[in-house]
């Protein structure tokens, strides 16, 4: 009898100790925390629990407006572990992707007489320099002053948003607005491709395809080899001909850039327009998520999914407790407090 | 405390009492916090006036919603969960609104501010400038160094408005007034609010008014200060007990009833719907101890001649910072000029973008 | 001359009122990252700090009790980021962003029935001796206690930290946690320490925004300002005297924001709210020589941290 258990018992445990234990343990203490902090409040835990993952994935419209969430987050969580595979703590996401949309849109009024065909390459390649350049300026104070990344990556993300407050007060105003802070409504052709009668768009497809790419070359290239290389000894970098300032200024770059591309997404398809307030806090959530991904490319995928989720079925705090917005951030910043915990602990153990 | 108590107690009566009947549902978004002790609070008391005053009415809020992807989707989850009547109340909340209200024709939607209507889109809004012009008033009345100062968000119509108006209203009386403006590029900042006030009075104003989401922060640095102030959005009289000249706020409430019934009973127009002093959506608040007898008969004989349209606000001359005339004596500003101003008056001193 | 004197002066003052909370920031911060640990929670202790120092005045009518209870909140929230950091070894820069998601998000959530309440302040020097210098008079007596007690805590840390043998243990913890473990010292007590001295002076910042400024509370009233003094404590290299140039250059950045304007400057408002991030962002660059040769005065133990990004 004992022996016929044993090896199943045996594999049991062996899956619990490894990563898939890790994140049981994950998911049944953010579960309790969220009960818990439901209860204290008096609401009904488990109901409201459940109207939170019925408002995330519960139906088709549900789930394409999770996916409106998930891109930003995934574009600007893969700015974050891009350059932290090179030890790089950036959190200029926000930034970024305003900057994004600034270059972006000034692309679009540039040319917007175009076609779309050439209109739509035209705003992709403006929102990617102006990405770009938001992670180019800090990988150069880095490579060249030594001036620390984080920084002055938190210090440019004010400075995007209020450049973007500038042109849609100032020279971007469209006359015609009746007086709203906003540049001109964006022609057809500068508006993104969307899916299936949603809101659902391309930017969701540019973070997927770049999450596999980025995987792939991370791990199968010759750069990407480099960049561990780099990252762990500089100098012996630079010995087997490895520019470490080089791979500074081009995972800041790249990462910059996949930020800018979630910018414009959300001024094309979603305001059809530049404006203030273009997107509140994507930066800091794709870096969570970046975190909880432990940097992993593929696995910010379905985490940025899971994100998205939480944030739009928020909706049911205030809509059916309401509870007021604040109860959403509670609730990320436990989900994440435990992760970080749980896979701390797990990672120490492993290595006792 | 006690006005959260004496809520508390109101909305849970209220969920007694109103489980009985068929019930409309009539939703709320707001771009900040409900009880910012602005804006956002004062659309929340026109939510609170009809959870009392309509007894088949229920309401849902959603407060802190940013004029992005989230507005839309909120919309939509709001209507799908069986609301009836929705009132986005900021003004960027407008083209997501005229989406999903073509989505969703047998909702109907009252927007707070908007110059733009569809079938079952309604914008509602109140002349509260008129109020901000007996404020100026009052203010022009009362300073000593003729320079009033306000602490303004962003260059935005409705806040230019105001600017303006209260600018008029003090050169009424005194013609030597001019009017300092500081932005803050912030709708809610309370450390750059206070900081912006002492630079004002510290240049000489000793009147301070403002447009950002709340009066609180310049108001108590005026007291602070011992110069005048007037409130915004929300009383704040009990922040100034010897500054406080008087201040513009806002009663949605019977104007929310209106439109809430109207959609009810059918006779629903998909109009620009303003109120004004006379309508009581946009009104006084009572005076400080600061203004003397005099000026207080003189603001309120104002007030008569702005309700039985004797005076309008917006009528020329008016002129720019520049002293260029925009409008001509004899002209008045229609609803949609005044809704979209982009200008600064002769005496304002500040940069219009 | 004398009314460009008034103005420089108007400027200074106005420019220490607006560091004053940035500067407690920066004291406690540098004090955690001293011993090894960075925390860009202080954002979210701040705001927890405003929130309970705001609430308690409120309800007790006493705004001293108000500051003590920023203080404990601050404490309170920093001691996750030591659970996580000391107790799990989690990131600390990823811990550092949950507590300020935490903190940003408690406040909002449990401050809203104080909103709009009336507080008493704590009192300025107006009335004292100080108010009746020549000149002087008008810019010291506005001034209140927690300008004060900030300015005093700079001197104090100062001599702690350089002068005391637990001071250079503290020094020692942040250099390296080998090192002093091999002295036979246990670095954790310390580091805990920091982190909680970096709890207690972010929640005396909120208290001195919430309680003693702006006698209000509103959520998200910090508006970054805590992350901002992360960053000017690598402008201040880790010292508590330099710490002072530092906040004061962001709270002059931001007062000469508005007083540009009320100069009438033809620049873009938007573009003048730039300053207090671009300038800091400056001072960095311009002073890039001394961070190459000495890595800034960048305790030893924090490159590492800087390092380890995943």
């Amino acid at each position: 009898m004992t022996s016929s258990t044993s090896p199943v018992l045996k594999f049991g445990l062996r899956l619990l100790a490894g990563p898939a234990g890790a994140v049981l343990v994950m998911a049944a203490t953010f579960v309790a925390a969220a009960l818990i902090f439901f209860a204290i409040n008096g609401r009904e835990a488990l109901s409201l629990f459940h109207e939170m993952v019925m408002g995330a994935f519960g139906d088709g419209y549900s789930f394409s407006e999770t996916l409106v969430k998930t891109a930003p987050i995934l574009l600007t969580a893969l700015a974050v572990a891009l350059p932290a595979r090179l030890g790089l703590i950036s959190v200029g996401g926000e930034g970024q992707l305003y900057l994004g949309a600034l270059f972006g849109t000034g692309a679009v009024l540039a040319a917007v007489e175009q076609p779309g065909w050439l209109l739509m390459p035209l705003m992709l390649t403006g929102a990617m320099a102006g990405g770009a350049l938001w992670g180019v300026i800090p990988g150069l104070l880095k490579t060249r002053l030594g001036v620390n990344e984080t920084i002055s990556t938190l210090l440019l993300n004010y400075v995007g948003v209020l450049l973007v407050s500038f042109v849609v007060h100032g020279p971007w105003k469209n006359p015609n607005s009746l007086g709203w802070p906003a540049t001109i409504e964006f022609p057809e052709g500068a508006i993104l491709p969307q899916f299936f009668d949603t809101r659902v768009h391309m930017g969701l497809i540019f973070g997927v395809v770049a999450a596999i790419v980025l995987h792939i070359l991370v791990t199968r290239s010759r750069w990407g080899l480099g960049l561990q290389v780099s990252r762990s000894n500089p100098r012996v970098g630079t010995t087997a001909g490895i520019s470490y300032e080089r791979n500074v200024l081009i995972v800041m770059a790249v990462g910059g850039l996949l930020a800018g591309l979630a910018g414009i997404a959300e001024a094309s398809v979603i305001q059809n327009r530049l404006q203030d307030g273009l997107a509140s806090g994507y930066g800091m959530t794709g870096f969570l998520v970046a975190w909880l991904a432990g940097q992993n490319f593929l696995r910010i995928i379905p985490l940025s999914v899971l994100m998205g989720g939480l944030l739009a079925s928020a909706d049911s705090l205030q809509l059916y407790a309401q509870l007021p917005k604040a109860s959403a951030d509670i609730l990320q910043a436990l989900l994440f407090i435990t992760v970080l915990a749980v896979s701390s602990l797990w990672a120490r153990r492993r290595a006792a | 405390m006690k006005k959260t108590i004496r809520t508390l107690l109101a909305s849970s009566i209220l969920a007694m009492s109103v489980q009985a009947a068929a019930e409309t549902k009539v939703g709320f978004i707001y771009v900040g916090p409900k009880t910012d002790y602005g804006y956002n609070y004062a659309q929340d008391q026109g939510r609170l006036y009809l959870e009392e005053h309509m007894d088949d009415v229920e309401t849902v809020y959603f407060e802190n919603i940013p004029e992005n992807a989230d507005v839309q989707r909120v919309m939509e989850r709001m209507v799908r969960s069986g609301v009836e009547v929705v009132f986005p109340t900021s003004y960027g909340y407008l083209d997501h609104a005229l989406k999903v209200a073509e989505k969703y024709p047998e909702v109907h939607f009252a927007h707070s501010g908007g110059l733009k209507t569809s079938d079952n889109l309604m914008t509602y809004f109140a002349e509260i400038d008129q109020a901000m012009y007996l404020a100026g008033v009052a203010a022009g009345l009362t300073t000593k160094t003729n320079q009033l100062g306000f602490i303004a968000a962003h260059p935005i119509p409705q806040v230019l408005r105001n600017i303006n108006a209260f600018t008029r209203g003090a050169q009424s009386v005194n013609p030597d007034v001019t009017t300092s403006v500081i932005w803050t590029s912030s709708w809610s900042d309370p450390t750059k609010e206070a900081e912006a006030a002492e630079a004002l009075i510290s240049d000489g104003a000793d009147v301070l008014t403002g447009h950002v989401d709340s009066p609180i922060n310049y108001v108590q640095v005026a007291e602070r200060r011992g110069v005048y102030s007037v409130g915004y959005h929300a009383d704040a009289s009990q922040f100034a007990p010897k500054g406080w000249l008087v201040g513009a706020i806002w009663n949605w409430g019977p104007m929310m009833e209106g439109i809430v019934k109207s959609a009810k009973d059918g006779t629903w127009k998909s109009e620009h719907l303003r109120g004004d002093l006379l309508t009581g959506a946009a009104k006084l608040s009572d005076f400080g101890s600061a203004v003397s007898e005099e000026s207080q008969q003189e603001v309120l004989d104002r007030q008569a001649s702005i309700m039985n349209e004797e005076f309008q606000v917006w009528a020329g001359p008016i002129f720019s910072q520049d002293g260029t005339e925009l409008v001509a004596e004899g002209d008045v500003m229609s609803l949609e000029e005044t809704e979209k101003m982009d200008f600064l008056v002769k005496g304002v001193k500040g940069r219009l973008k | 001359m004398e009314s460009f004197i008034t103005e420089l002066l108007t400027l200074l003052f106005a420019a220490l009122r607006s560091a004053t909370p940035v500067l407690a920031v920066v004291l406690g911060e540098s004090m955690t990252q001293r011993s090894g640990v960075i925390n860009l929670g202080v954002e979210g202790q701040m705001l927890l700090g405003a929130m309970t120092g705001f609430a308690v005045a409120s309800i007790t009518g006493d705004p001293w009790l108000g500051v003590l209870a920023a203080c404990a909140a601050g404490i309170a929230l920093s001691m996750v980021h030591a659970v996580l950091v000391l107790g799990c070894g989690a990131n600390q820069i990823a811990s550092g962003v949950a507590v300020l998601i935490l903190g940003g998000g408690l406040s909002a959530y449990y401050g809203i029935p104080f909103v709009g309440d009336k507080i008493d302040t704590l009192g300025n020097l107006n009335h004292t001796f100080v108010s009746d210098i020549p000149l002087l008079g008008q810019f010291l007596g506005p001034i209140t206690p927690t300008v004060l007690i900030t300015l005093l805590a700079i001197p104090v840390i100062s001599v702690f930290l350089f002068r005391t043998r637990t001071g250079l243990r503290w020094r020692s913890t942040g250099e390296s946690l080998d090192i002093t473990r091999n002295l036979g010292h246990n670095p954790a007590p310390y580091q805990l320490a920091a982190i909680a001295f970096g709890g207690l002076m972010s929640g005396f910042a909120g208290a001195a925004l919430a309680v003693d400024y702006t006698a209000n509370w509103v959520e998200g009233m910090t508006a970054g300002r805590g992350l901002v003094a992360v960053g000017l404590v690598i402008v201040a290299r880790w010292n508590p005297w330099y710490a002072l140039p530092a906040a004061l250059l962001f709270g002059a950045s931001e007062a000469l924001n508005l007083k540009l304007q009320s100069w009438g400057v033809d620049i873009s408002p938007y573009l003048l709210a730039t300053l207090p991030y671009l300038i800091p962002l400056s001072v960095l660059i311009l002073s890039y020589r001394g961070l190459r040769a000495s890595g800034g005065g960048m305790p030893a133990g924090l490159k590492v941290v800087f390092q380890s990004a995943r």
